[in-house]
């Protein structure tokens, strides 16, 4: 006989009592686990989409104050000379320890060429197979199409012209497409303002392109430039060897993000290298808003949680005022007292972790991805289960601490009336 | 000589109710014998829980002294006192105050719980004085499975359990019927025969029977009138 046989045999026997104690607690953990375990899986899903689909790492020449922006990316002003990425620096990335991370590398050079007509177009000089892989937004106009411009032919890498319907434009075909250097892409937007379909020629500065393709509407600034292999634009633009911004795609989950960064910018002394994965983050206003709602929803509901536990404890103690009194005439101390009440609030509050963390984790994984608009499963995660019955215990301990100093202090003598 | 288990001196209690001074005790001295068994009487209101529960070390007097086999009960601290009342005392409530969610033998070793010795020992400690009650068969049963009187027998192993050498009683047969009130009374009668120092409030005369001294208590004192003593406990056996 020990005295958690008394706390334990008590909970036993005021079943009611107690489950309300434990629903209280649950209700409290379980939100507190399904919304933290739903915004922590979005976070992480998009970690893990951000790793897995496009760039997440940019890299720019230092810029000093002179910028301006690229899709959403910031440039140092084209004009002027401040500092200038080259090739050297492009094959200095794949000598970084960290470099298997690195899923592609996407150097481009951006420049202006004029028309006949004198009007100023953005002129992207790339390497289409890393620029696809960094941008899988990216896609040709289909079949059809294609077909209605009355377009039947596509010329192939390895020159072959082919009947179109019989190509398949699935990603890898995409990828492995490869332009001449007298051969361009043109955005969507700009063909349709331009009137230019595939197989016609375009005048750029006095020289002269066959657009081999125009890009589907995508809703991104590549909607409005021409597309054109690296070497092209280095020697169109009369800028050799010279890279405006290198994008990379980085897969975070084969090593740590911040050593990568940290290799990167030793590599580069004279760039700016810039993590997307954070600023992804960052810039999900919905899930900042969503996840401090939730929390603040969560320790609301806790602190009834723990006031439900204080009120029935203290409840249980004013009924059990004999019982005490028989525990201190027979030579309990208050410390026992104590122990035995504290006892009892800690195996409620152990089983409240449990159950609240099993409940909210289950309502995660049904509800998280309605909730979220995500794709997302909320795993079961043992340091969140931990941190629930943790949680649970400090809860319950906390809210157990008035009705066990009140247990201790009831006067023997009062408690039990006569003796 | 008998040797003084418990030595009471000039013990007055005073109690404040809606502003009022109450006087429970006025003033009470008494000596009580190792190995001896004093019933002590009175009508209600006499003062006679009073001193009970001074003697218990649960109700510190307004002055006076208590000294149980030679200790200051109230010079202890509170803690220490709760562990005096652990080694030296064994409390028989009114109404039997078992715990409602324990069993027999759960009850009985409660005194126990607090202790260093192992589950086995208080376990073994604890069959050992319900078979002694002639409560063998029935450990494991809750105390409302149990008839008023086994409730008592359980009430009495719980007090003596530990092995105390005092005994404090209050009113033990007054929710039992007679005959089962006898048994129990006879079972006290035992214990002292075997050593134990008894002490219990009654306010039945007969329970006099089985008790080695009668005390009366009157307005918070003593009452030392030997005619009225007696003609309280008449029919006492001789």
């Amino acid at each position: 006989m020990q005295l958690y046989h008394i706390a334990i045999n008590n909970l036993r026997r005021r079943k009611a009592k107690m489950l309300f104690v434990l629903v209280g607690l649950v209700i409290g953990v379980a939100t507190m686990v399904s919304v933290y375990g739903v915004v922590e899986t979005m976070k992480t899903e998009m970690t893990r989409q951000v790793a897995e689909f496009g760039a997440n790492v940019v890299i720019t020449p230092d810029a000093g104050e002179l910028t301006f922006s690229y899709g959403g990316i910031t440039l140092p002003e084209v004009m002027f000379d401040v500092e200038r990425l080259t090739m050297d620096d492009v094959a200095a990335i794949a000598s970084v320890p960290s470099r298997n991370m690195i899923r592609a590398v996407a150097p481009k050079l951006l420049g202006l060429a004029s028309l006949e007509t004198g009007q100023n177009l953005i002129v992207v000089g790339s390497n289409l197979q890393q620029e696809f892989m960094v941008k899988p937004w990216l896609r040709l106009r289909d079949a059809q199409e294609m077909a209605e411009t009355g377009r039947r032919t596509m010329v192939t890498s390895d020159g072959q012209e082919m009947e179109f319907e019989r190509l398949d434009l699935a990603r890898q075909d995409f990828e492995q497409l490869s332009l001449k250097d007298n051969e361009i892409l043109l955005g969507s937007t700009l063909a349709a303002n331009l009137g230019i379909m595939e197989g016609d020629r375009l005048t750029l500065s006095g020289q002269g392109f066959h657009v081999f393709g125009v890009l589907k509407d995508s809703g991104s600034s590549e909607d409005e430039q021409i597309l054109m292999n690296l070497g092209a634009a280095q020697a169109f633009l009369g800028r050799p060897h010279e890279v405006t911004v290198i994008e990379l795609a980085a897969d975070y989950t084969l090593g740590s993000e911040d050593a990568l960064i940290a290799q990167l910018r030793q590599a580069l002394p004279r760039a700016e290298v810039t993590s997307l994965r954070q600023e992804a983050l960052r810039r999900d206003e919905m899930l900042t808003r969503l996840s401090r709602f939730g929390m603040s929803v969560s320790v609301l509901i806790l602190f009834v949680g723990m006031l439900v536990v204080g009120l029935t404890m203290s409840g249980a103690v004013r009924e059990r005022t004999r019982e005490i009194g028989v525990f201190r005439a027979i030579g309990f101390r208050k410390s026992h007292v104590t122990k035995i009440i504290l006892m009892e609030g800690a195996f409620v509050s152990v089983l409240g972790g449990i159950i609240g963390y099993i409940a909210g984790t289950s309502a995660a994984r049904l509800a998280g991805p309605v909730l979220a608009g995500m794709e997302i499963s909320v795993p079961w995660r043992f340091d969140l289960f931990a941190l629930a019955v943790l949680l649970a215990v400090v809860i319950g301990l906390a809210a157990s601490i008035i009705p066990a100093r009140q247990a201790a202090r009831l006067d023997p003598a009062e408690a039990l009336r006569f003796i | 000589m008998p040797e003084i288990m418990i030595c009471m001196n000039d013990l007055k209690k005073t109690y404040t109710s809606m502003g009022d001074e109450v006087q429970a005790l006025r003033g009470v001295s008494l000596d009580i014998y190792k190995g001896e068994s004093l019933a002590v009487m009175g009508h209600s209101g006499s003062g006679k829980s009073t001193l009970l529960s001074i003697l218990g070390g649960l109700n510190p007097p307004t002055s006076g002294t208590i000294e149980i086999d030679s200790i200051d009960l109230y010079a202890l601290s509170q803690e220490k006192r709760a562990d005096f009342r652990r080694e030296y005392l064994g409390f028989v409530f009114q109404q039997f105050q078992l715990i409602p969610y324990l069993t027999a033998i759960e009850n009985v070793m409660l005194p126990l719980t607090t202790t260093s010795n192992s589950n086995k020992v208080k376990r073994e400690m604890a069959e050992g004085v319900l078979c002694r009650v002639g409560l063998a068969g029935k450990m494991n049963r809750l105390p409302n499975q149990l008839s008023g009187g086994e409730q008592e027998r359980v009430a009495i192993a719980r007090a003596i359990v530990n092995e105390p050498p005092v005994v404090l009683a209050d009113e033990p047969t007054g929710s039992l019927d007679t005959k089962t009130g006898d048994e129990i009374m006879e079972l006290f009668q035992e214990l002292n025969q075997e050593g134990l120092t008894v002490l219990m409030v009654t306010h039945n005369p007969d329970n006099t029977r089985y008790m080695g001294r009668t005390i009366l208590m009157k307005d918070g004192q003593l009452c030392t009138d030997k005619a009225e003593i007696l003609q309280l406990v008449s029919g006492k056996k001789r």
